[in-house]
């Protein structure tokens, strides 16, 4: 299809390689894949050490830890349209919970949603009270695999709780962070629904993401074959990611 | 034993067919109507029903866009709805797909006159000389007004047209910032308004809308005469939008980049909101809230107003039984078109019109029935006129009155876009 120009109704007519030709000179396009990939650089790194931190935090034997990872997982079971209309009330400038705290301290009310400095931070900030639960369950599985008797015996011979983690935690905790970080990084790349219901890629294109982009042309332009033609870069990515991950889990010793 | 067979046999497909002919006919509707307008059109389907044993008419209803989606994928694969609701703009789009059934002199045959409808509603169900749809109302862009805070600003009433100028003065004794000051007083804080004049739409293809008016007040078309190229002066399309910029950030009386227009206005931190017929459900369900409307200011030398109108088409892949009952249905539907006014849209049907101005609110819609202009209707309207993030019209509404970038660049970029849409 990608190779096609058909608007869902017609016949599709051959156009060869014209839309990948399209695709790489639309400055549309290119916007999307760099908000993108800034969508990323912002969840990424907060989903896999904030869910690596809290996980450690809920698997030490704690008072309420049963509570606080039921509390943490449970926004992840929330459908993501829904997630999406909660924040939009949440981060609503005039009349959002959010900026009436921040006014506590001060700040100025943010137009978190129409502003284009603000508006990826705020979806970025929704995605990660969202997925940031599934991260903390994969990591504690990790942590719980982990057998006490290396730490106790680390301990025992002097090493102090930073080089346990650094020396002992870490490293057998590797193939589940690779799994995290891979899984994150496929997850984010394709975000879709939180955008689609809290900003719609605006204001000015400033959360336009390639899955938004690929819906926009396909089912609002009816350009199926360019859509698809986007499908294909989103592919390509996620092939990549997915290799880099085996090569990774490779040189950990994991990849059965 | 055979006669048995056969007699068992003749009697099964005999109460078969008894059974289908008990069967009333069942007509699918599909329209975008998923607000309170939705209700309006559920219960006028219900009605139908209940006075129409042989037919059965179920209504659905979902967001325009992913509705037009779902049309598209259902008539690729024979199974179009019998009768689709849309816009009249929308029309060259799906009969340019082939997707509409021309329906000749049925309006005629079933006793209208094309001077029973108002104009704009009736010219906008036609694509080249052929007529694709039955009008049912028109929708445009008005302005509501809180009448608790025009009493309190000193403000007379507003019934009719006024001028921009006047508008704007009205809109300047409306702003207030936290001091009490106005727009232009010495001391005023731009920065800490607590009431604004207006509420507009920035963030969605509204804000084209809002300029797409005043180019028509100015009496310039936005397309060129062969419809595939834009086509009107930069410096009519520039007096546009400086007119509605200045609103946010030279005489502050709007607040920019508003999320939700319509929340700011019924809760009173806006005295007025420039929006469509859809919203007077959620004016009359806020309590305590006093409202009118007036028509938009006529800011430039003619009387002009964005607007649309619904229309009930017949698509294709049907038979003549179902096409004929989808045609009583609509038939019937605009002669009961002044129970739709309920739903806040301005009836086309002439008669059911007079019906709405009974109703509260409805001045403004009524009296800029006349000077409504619909957006130019050409095949490529879902890509040109789109309501999507990546939409030329959008992002330069985005661009000038959220964003306050120079207009002249913005305006030759958005332009320059729409006719690359022209050309793929």
């Amino acid at each position: 299809m990608s190779l096609t120009k058909w608007n869902i109704v017609g016949q599709a007519k051959f156009v060869g390689l014209q839309n990948f030709i399209d695709l790489f000179r639309d400055t549309n396009f290119t916007r999307s894949l760099v908000n993108t990939l800034y969508f990323m650089f912002l969840t990424v790194p907060a989903l896999v050490i904030g869910g690596l931190l809290i996980a450690m935090l809920v698997d030490q034997s704690l008072k309420g830890r049963v509570v606080t990872r039921t509390l943490v997982f449970m926004p992840y079971v929330i459908m993501s349209t829904v997630v999406g209309v909660i924040w939009l009330w949440i981060l609503d400038a005039r009349f959002g919970i959010l900026n009436y705290y921040l006014s506590f301290l001060g700040i100025r009310p943010i137009a978190w949603l129409s502003s284009v400095n603000w508006a990826m931070p705020a979806v970025a900030i929704a995605t990660i009270w969202w997925t940031i639960g599934f991260n903390m369950i994969l990591f504690l599985a990790g942590l719980q695999d982990i057998p006490n008797e290396l730490k106790e015996a680390a301990r025992i011979d002097g090493a102090s709780s930073w080089q346990v983690f650094w020396s002992i935690t870490f490293p057998l905790l590797s193939p589940t962070m690779i799994v995290v970080v891979m899984l994150t990084l496929i997850n984010t790349f394709q975000v879709f629904a939180q955008v689609y219901v809290m900003t719609g890629g605006g204001p000015a294109m400033a959360t336009l993401t390639v899955v938004q982009y690929m819906y926009v042309q396909s089912f609002q332009y009816y350009r199926l074959g360019y859509g698809s033609a986007i499908a294909y870069v989103v592919f390509i990515f996620l092939i990549a990611f997915i290799l880099l991950e085996r090569k990774l889990l490779k040189r950990s010793g994991d990849l059965n | 034993m055979k006669f048995k067979l056969v007699m068992f046999f003749a009697f099964a497909i005999l109460m078969v067919g008894v059974l289908s002919m008990a069967q009333p006919l069942q007509l699918v509707f599909w329209g975008g109507w998923t607000g309170p307008d939705g209700n309006v059109m559920r219960q006028l389907v219900t009605e139908y029903n209940g006075g129409h044993p042989d037919v059965h008419v179920t209504l659905t209803t979902m967001q325009w866009t992913p509705l037009f989606t779902k049309f598209l994928v259902s008539s690729r694969g024979g199974q179009s709805p019998n009768i689709l609701a849309m816009h009249g703009p929308d029309i060259p789009e799906f009969a340019s797909y082939g997707l509409l059934t021309p329906i000749g002199n049925v309006i005629e045959e079933n006793g209208f006159k094309s001077s029973q409808f108002a104009p704009a509603a009736w010219s906008g169900t036609f694509y080249h000389g052929k007529q694709y749809a039955f009008p049912l109302d028109l929708h445009m862009n008005a302005i509501y007004y809180n009448k608790k805070l025009f009493r309190k600003a000193g403000i007379t009433l507003p019934t009719g047209w006024i001028t921009g100028k006047e508008f704007l003065n009205m809109a300047i004794k409306l702003t207030i910032d936290k001091n009490g000051k106005h727009p232009g007083e010495p001391g005023f804080d731009p920065n800490n308004i607590t009431q604004y004049g207006i509420a507009l739409y920035s963030l969605n293809w509204h804000g084209f809308l809002e300029w797409y008016e005043l180019l028509r007040q100015q009496g310039y078309e936005f397309l060129n005469s062969s419809m595939n190229k834009v086509g009107y002066p930069l410096s009519a399309g520039q007096k546009a939008w400086s007119w509605l910029q200045d609103l946010f950030f030279k005489y502050h009386v709007a607040p920019i980049g508003a999320n939700s227009p319509l929340q700011d206005f019924l809760i009173g931190k806006t005295a007025m909101l420039e929006d469509g017929p859809w919203e007077i459900p959620a004016m009359t369900a806020q309590k305590g809230l006093e409202w009118d409307t007036f028509p938009i200011p006529q800011v430039f030398k003619h009387k002009a107003v964005w607007g649309s109108g619904h229309v009930l088409t017949i698509p294709i892949h049907q038979d003549k039984k179902h096409m004929k009952a989808a045609e009583n249905f609509v038939t019937w539907l605009v002669k009961h078109s002044d129970k739709w006014a309920l739903s806040g849209n301005i009836p086309a049907y002439n008669s059911a019109r007079e019906f709405a101005r009974t109703l509260p609110g409805r001045t403004g819609f009524l009296e800029s029935t006349p000077y409504e202009t619909m957006l130019p209707r050409i095949p490529k309207e879902s890509q040109v006129f789109s309501s999507a993030s990546v939409s030329p019209i959008v992002v330069a509404g985005q661009n000038i009155l959220m964003r306050n970038k120079d207009i002249l660049p913005v305006m030759k970029w958005m332009n320059q876009q729409i006719d690359m849409i022209f050309t793929q």
